[in-house]
Order: structure tokens, then sequence, then C-alpha cells
């Protein structure tokens, strides 16, 4: 699971539970103390209108969830009726019932907003709690009178009015955090098993490659090594020059480039071009990369060849969609004539006395 | 009887290569004479440079703007073209075979083909580069002319090896008979594609020493549009 994914499933979760709480505090507590205490409204259709207002922000709210949108451009609107719906009510509230069953909205405002703000920061939620019940105090001190019993009954529901919204908005913080928390974990976990596959392909590669080279370049390096083979036998050099040149290709085969062919055909040219050799490299035409395999069995002539070349070799590739083949004209003393591995690789020599010409082409069958 | 001198004009922005083209000239056996124009096409078109019998021509005096209309007009006024580009890549280089030039070289190529290409040129016959050679060889645009195997043969032989001599050796005929297949293709590509005086020439001339029949030419030649 994506960390994104793990955050709105969490989130989606809590939203919907206080969806639920604000629901039953507003449209069935709210609903049941309004008309229980019907009689002692002023003004009953003031209050009603409060009550649809806080319905309306619900009812929206239920909307957005089912179609999983959050509030955008409505969110300020949707606070603005919260606390003008609870002005209204407070406002038109008869004497002395401040705090009481008869005040019913007191309790429930505050999860009506409760669901605007759900995914706000927690500082923004606060200050509307904050600023509703300073509304609520203030109703209380200027327009009702001021008792001990009034005075109490304000303090203690504020507990419940205050309290119960701000644990959701802690939950919903700390949810938030552990969210967070979970989705670095997991994709540090990702990132441990990516850097292991990496670490065991390319441990796979070297090891293939230290088996690839054993079988020609070790023996030569022991022996050398030994003081068995002598650096200064032309046997010997030119034995280098052809380790030298593979292991230059066993490097360049790994490499990224758009013609895999041409790339390992200058790796092999650059090792002669060192030994004084003037190679001249040329291609025509177009061709499918072939596999690595393929690719070792057209450059095993060019790189024998290359790397015995007296003093001068032209390397040519012509390719097509269908064939392509790889030459090579030099001056050699005595060519070395390797074996294609593959069955679709044929290789030509042809020896006129001091210049050969070694031709490998791939025609996939 | 002595061969005529061959005159010879350069049009090529660095002055380095045009010293190294006037030494191989001098060099040669009969020597060529070479006028320098520098990077000034004028050049080419009056004064001594008007009367010289081969253009050698860099496509790229503006780098990066193979100049295809001037090798055009220069084709076009029965100029006899040898093109000198760094460009090395088919497309060009059988643009400018299909404009009417005698010969594509590239720069990597030296006097043991430009000075050939030149005394080709000199004759209006073509002269096939290995480079170029490849560049046929390999070529697979549609309304390209059907060439045999044989004759595809010869074209990737010369340009893998760049000596007639171990072409001939390797595929048991004759130096000779390299040189008429290669003669052969050339033709066939003059044939396709617009007409051009130098082309035209090729042609004939190809009729006339037997290397192509004209029942020949008329079935290996698709006319391009």
């Amino acid at each position: 699971m994506s960390d994104d994914e793990t955050r709105a499933q969490l989130q989606r979760g809590l939203r919907i539970a206080t969806l639920i709480l604000a629901v039953l505090t507003v449209d069935v507590l709210g609903l049941i103390h309004l008309v229980q205490g019907l009689k002692s409204h002023d003004h009953p259709a003031a209050q009603f209108a409060a009550f649809a207002a806080l319905t309306a922000v619900l009812a929206t709210e239920a909307v957005l969830v089912v179609r999983r949108r959050p509030w955008r451009n409505g969110r300020r609107l949707a606070i603005a009726v919260v606390l003008g719906a609870s002005a209204l009510s407070y406002l038109t509230l008869p004497d002395g019932m401040t705090s009481t069953t008869v005040d019913w909205l007191f309790g429930a405002a505050n999860w009506a907003g409760a669901v605007v703000l759900l995914d706000r920061p927690f500082r923004t939620f606060l200050a509307f709690l904050v600023t509703h019940e300073l509304l609520a105090l203030a109703n209380l001190l200027v327009f009702h009178e001021v008792n001990r019993a009034a005075l109490v009954r304000f303090t203690t529901g504020s507990v419940t009015v205050f309290g119960l919204p701000l644990l959701m908005a802690v939950v919903a913080t700390v949810l938030g955090g552990i969210a967070a928390e979970a989705a670095r974990a997991a994709r540090e976990l990702e990132l441990a098993r990516t850097a292991e596959a990496a670490a065991s392909a390319a441990h796979r590669r070297r090891t293939q490659r230290f088996a690839e080279l054993s079988g020609t370049a070790v023996p030569l390096l022991t022996g050398l090594a030994d003081g068995v083979l002598e650096p200064s036998d032309p046997a010997v050099q030119r034995r280098c020059a052809i380790e030298a040149a593979r292991m230059r290709r066993l490097f360049a085969e790994t490499d990224l480039v758009g013609n895999p062919l041409l790339h390992e055909l200058r790796h092999c040219a650059e090792i002669a071009d060192r030994k004084g050799v003037e190679v001249e490299l040329d291609a025509r035409g177009q061709w499918p990369t072939p596999p690595v395999a393929v690719r070792r069995d057209l450059t095993n002539a060019a790189l024998t060849a290359l790397a015995t070349a007296g003093s001068w070799a032209r390397v040519t590739v012509v390719g097509s969609a269908d064939a392509v083949s790889v030459s090579v004209v030099a001056d050699c003393a005595e060519p070395a004539v390797p074996l294609p591995a593959t069955p679709d690789v044929r290789i030509e020599v042809f020896d006129s006395g001091g210049t050969v010409w070694m031709e490998a082409q791939w025609q996939p069958s | 009887m002595a061969a005529e001198l061959i005159r010879a004009v350069i049009v090529d922005d660095h002055a380095a290569i045009a010293a190294g083209v006037r030494y191989w000239c001098e060099q040669a056996d009969p020597p060529i004479d070479l006028l320098d124009a520098g990077d000034r096409l004028a050049g080419v078109w009056t004064g001594r440079g008007a009367d010289a019998d081969v253009v050698i021509f860099d496509l790229e005096l503006v780098p990066g703007k193979p100049d295809f209309g001037e090798l055009r007009r220069l084709v076009d006024s029965g100029r006899r073209v040898v093109v000198y580009s760094q460009h090395a890549d088919n497309a060009t280089a059988i643009k400018c075979i299909d404009l009417g030039a005698l010969a594509y070289l590239t720069k990597r190529e030296g006097p043991e083909h430009l000075v050939p290409a030149v005394r080709a040129a000199a004759e209006g016959r073509g002269y096939t580069a290995p480079s170029l050679s490849g560049a046929l060889a390999a070529d697979d645009t549609p309304d390209r002319p059907r060439l045999s195997p044989r004759e595809t043969e010869v074209l990737r032989a010369w340009f893998a090896s760049s000596s007639k001599e171990l072409v001939a050796a390797k595929l048991h005929i004759t130096a000779k008979t390299v040189d008429t297949y290669i003669a052969r293709v050339r033709v066939k590509y003059a044939s396709v594609g617009r007409a051009a005086s130098t082309k035209s020439e090729l042609i004939t001339r190809a009729l006339d020493d037997g290397v192509i029949t004209l029942a020949e030419l008329n079935e290996t030649a698709p006319l391009r549009r």
C-alpha cells in the first residue's frame, strides 16, 4: 500500500465517524431537546432556522464524504453558517435558559464545525472552538442574568461541549502522525529491499564476470606471477593484449548506450590504439541490438585481430534489419580464429599473406 | 600522348584541409593543379575557378548546414563535383550522389581515395570510395535501385577492406571486375532520381564501355519521382 493510500484510508474512517457523531448530536439529540423545550422558546422559527442551517452543513459534508471530496471554497461559508446559526439561537434564547437542555445548540454547534474543519490543522479547529465558546459566554454575560447557577451550568456544560470535539481533533492529529510514520516506514523498507536486490544482482554479475575471465585471464596472471610466463615473450604479450581487450569489452557490456555493439567495438579498438595501431572504425546501416552472447561472438574476431595487429586495422560494421556483420582487416602475423559460441554467427577468415580479413556475420534465424 | 594537366578547385573553410589536399595533389603523379578558393563559393564560379575541371566541395561551409542547394547549382551547370565532407551518415552520402556529385568522400578518407576521385571526376566517371560503398550497401530506402546480390557483396567487401586487391582475392575475381560491379551500381543509382548532366554522362560512358546494357538499365531502374 502506498503512503497516500494509508493516510487516505485512516482519514476517511475518522471523517465518517465524526460525521456520524455530529448527526447524532445535532439531528437526533439536538432535535429531541429542541422539540421537548419548544414551549419555552419565544422564537421557535429562529431556533428551527438555526437547526436547518446546521443540518444543511452536515448534509453537505455527507455528500462530500460519499463523493470522496474535501471541503474547498465552501469551508469558510460553512463555518460562518455554523457561527451565524449559533448567534441566532443564543440571541433568541429565553431568559435564564443558557446551557440547559432548552439551549439545544450549545452542545451541537461544535460538532457541525468539527466535520468541516477535521482535516485542517489542529490550531484552526481550536480557534473555532474558542470562538464558539466566547460567543456563548458573551451571550450569557451580556443578555442574561449572571448568577452562580448560570455560570456553573456554563462551566460544566463546556466540559463536554468543548472537550469532546477537542478530543476528536487530537485523535485526528495523532492518527495523521501515525499514518505519516507508517508510510515512511513502508518507504524505508522498500528502499532497503531495492538496495538489497541491486546489491545481489551486482554480486551475481561480478561472479559471472569473474567466471568469464577465470578461464583465460586468471591463468595468464598466475603464470606471470609465478614467473612461468615471460613478459618479454611476444606470445605472452599478445595474450595480455587480448585479455586486456576482453576485459574492456566486459566492462563496456553493462554500459547503457544506444548502440552496444559499436560501443564495445570502440572499447576493443582503444586497446589497439594505445598500442600504436592505427584503427579506422566505420559503421553503415541500422540493425537490431544483438544479445550479449551474439555481440561477444561478433566482437571476438575484431578483438583478437585488433589485439594482434601490427600497425593498422580497419573495423567496419554493416547492418540491416535482418543481419549484421563485423569485418576487421588488419596486418596480423598469426591470426587466431575464435569459434562462435552462438549458432547464428558465422565467422570467415581470409588470409592474404600478412593481411588478415575476418568477418563475423549474425543472421538471426 | 601526355595526359592533360587536371585542374581542380577546392572550396573548404578549413585552411588545413585545403593545404593538405594541395600537398596530396602536388605529390600525385601526374600532379593535379589545385586552386584554393577558401570558403568563398564565388571563387568556383569566377576567374580561374570557373575553368577548373573538378570542384572539390566541402558540403558544410556553414557548420550544421549541408549546402545541397549549392551542390545542385554546380551540378546543374555541368560542373564535375567531388564532395568532401565530414558528414558520415548514409542519407547525406546518397543524397549527394542523387544530386549528381561524381564522388562522395568523408574527410577520414585520404589521398588514396581523393586523388583517384579527382582523376575519375575529371574524365566524367564516378568514383566510389569505401564510405560511399558502405552507404550504398546499407541503403534501405524504399526507392533505391535494385542491386544484385553480387553487387551488394562487392560493395560491402570494398567498404570493409578498403582494398580492391583484397576484394578481388577474397571473391575470386579480378580487380577490374570489382570496378565493373561498383560502376554498375553507380549507373543504377544515376538512372533513378533527378536528371543531372554529370549523371547522364556517367550512364552514357557505362553503356559505351559495356558495363551495363540498355536492357539491364531498364529492368533495374524503377523511375523515382
